[in-house]
């Protein structure tokens, strides 16, 4: 029981700190997009990601007037302007989507929304394209000045940044997925007994510990890039010291 | 006749600006061609699909439809300048394909099998497993005299194959709204620049749209290309390529003097 004990407290652990992580990470990516929909001067912006086992393009954040409804909302694979951006790796725009009724028509019919000009750049992390950065419409009244040829390169700027950071919270949420998947499977045998053990561990003020020193590093990184090189060489010291030392006091 | 006097014939003799593209076969390779449109009715010859079969690319007969519009906005650039060209329409991009590297290598090396002249490449792959093969095929093309015409992506990462400068016609877009005023970047892998900014051109549902990308430069190169086999029937695509050269140099010789 003990070493079952010892692997369920670190799955813990992992899930918790994966989850205190995934949060800096939606906040980096709601600024990137909002500094990225200012500068484009539009009404909206969304980030669609691949979902691994349809391929459909799901909307993991969106900024805007139907930014709500958006998210979690499902672009079927291959459809509609974003499905041609990821699965062609162009960026396109387009400017006068209002005339054409069948543009966009489940997303728009959905939110209530009416889309007139777009613009798509795919989102690329690693040699993979993750999914599309998307702006729609432009701040103020229609009818919209179309996305230009300059914008559209500064938008792919903007996706590089984006896709990185995209890339990191994707990762995080896989593992955060994989250790609930672990836990649902102790569930099923004993439901009420993990219920307790799971209560037990997280009230612990071990864990509850561990949890603050994850939020003190995340702050102290969000500080800067030579916060962050500061904090990690210091807490690779520190640690050299204490494995050298066995402990520290 | 050489190829210097090829390309002074080309710059002092625009006639071939009056060709029409007729007998010159094109590929569009891209999400299909929608051959209903009003602007494309008769125009579109064959349509087939890349689809998967037992892991396995195939290059099937398919409707002649559109899984996103694109094709069709591609078909509709070069047949504003080329309206009687033979389209062949190769679906590799949709709904139901496999919508990557290796339907765009099947669908590439369909149109050297049957021998196509002059083939619209608006899209890409940012894989590099695709490279090498991508290479060989490209070197088959132009030993095979198929031009092919990529839109490049001007995105801060190579896509393939729009950077095999020296095997293919390599464009991106430009503000210039008149399709014979083309012009060059010398010494990147971007060769030429052609308009790409608010096209207006045919859509989805007899439709159109106005469209911005890389994607919808290469159809401009595209037509340009069929006027000049119409007119040149044997042009190699190293001629094809030095011609192209000589004539956006004039153009900016030209735009620079009215400046």
């Amino acid at each position: 029981m003990s070493n079952l004990e010892d692997k369920l407290r670190y799955v813990i652990e992992t899930l918790d700190i994966a989850n205190v992580m995934m949060e800096p990470f939606i906040n980096s990516l709601q600024k990137a997009l909002k500094a990225a929909a200012s500068e484009l001067r539009a009404e909206g912006a969304s980030i669609l990601v691949k979902e691994n086992d349809s391929g459909d393009l799901y909307f993991l954040l969106a900024i805007g007037e139907v930014a709500d409804k958006l998210k979690g909302m499902k672009v079927p694979s291959g459809k509609g302007i974003a499905g041609f951006v990821f699965s062609s790796g162009q960026p396109i725009a387009v400017s006068d989507v209002s005339q054409e009724p069948t543009f966009y028509k489940e997303i728009d019919e959905t939110t209530g929304y009416t889309t007139q000009t777009i613009l798509a750049t795919p989102l690329r992390h690693n040699e993979e394209i993750i999914g599309v950065l998307e702006f729609v419409n432009r701040v103020g009244s229609p009818p919209y000045e179309p996305f230009t040829s300059d914008e559209m390169d500064r938008a792919s700027m903007f996706a590089e940044i984006i896709a990185s950071l995209v890339n990191t919270y994707e990762s995080l949420k896989t593992f955060y997925k994989f250790g609930e998947k672990l836990l649902e499977n102790y569930d099923k045998k004993d439901f009420e007994e993990v219920r307790n053990w799971l209560s037990l561990i997280r009230s612990s003020p071990e864990h509850t510990q561990m949890l603050e020193l994850s939020m003190l590093v995340r702050e102290l990184s969000s500080q800067g890039e030579i916060e962050k090189q500061l904090c990690r060489d210091l807490l690779e010291v520190l640690l050299k010291y204490s494995k050298s030392k066995q402990s520290l006091f | 006749m050489n190829l210097f006097e090829l390309s002074e014939l080309v710059r002092l003799d625009e006639s071939w600006k009056k060709c029409t593209g007729k007998g010159v076969c094109i590929a569009v390779i891209d999400s299909g061609i929608d051959a209903s449109h009003p602007k494309l009715q008769g125009k579109v010859v064959e349509s087939v699909e890349a689809i998967v079969e037992k892991d396995k690319i195939k290059i099937l007969p398919s409707s002649f439809t559109d899984a996103t519009g694109h094709g069709t906005a591609c078909a509709g650039i070069i047949v504003s300048i080329a309206p009687d060209v033979k389209l062949h329409s190769i679906k590799v991009l949709g709904a139901t394909g496999a919508n990557d590297g290796r339907a765009l290598l099947a669908g590439i090396e369909y149109a050297i099998r049957k021998r196509i002249r002059l083939i619209n490449l608006s899209i890409g792959t940012t894989k590099p497993q695709y490279f090498a093969p991508l290479h060989d095929l490209l070197d088959k093309a132009y030993q095979a005299g198929c031009v092919i015409v990529a839109a490049a992506n001007n995105l801060p990462y190579p896509s393939y194959p729009s950077v095999f400068s020296s095997s293919l016609i390599s464009v991106r877009r430009s503000e210039e709204t008149d399709p014979f005023k083309f012009g060059f970047h010398y010494g990147e892998t971007i060769e030429l620049t052609a308009p790409g900014v608010n096209i207006n051109t045919t859509w989805l549902d007899g439709g159109y749209r106005k469209l911005t990308g890389n994607s919808f430069a290469c159809p401009h190169i595209v037509g340009i290309i069929a006027l000049l086999l119409e007119k040149f029937p044997d042009l190699t695509p190293f001629q094809v390529k030095t011609l192209l050269y000589s004539i956006a140099r004039q153009n900016q010789a030209r735009e620079r003097e009215f400046i």
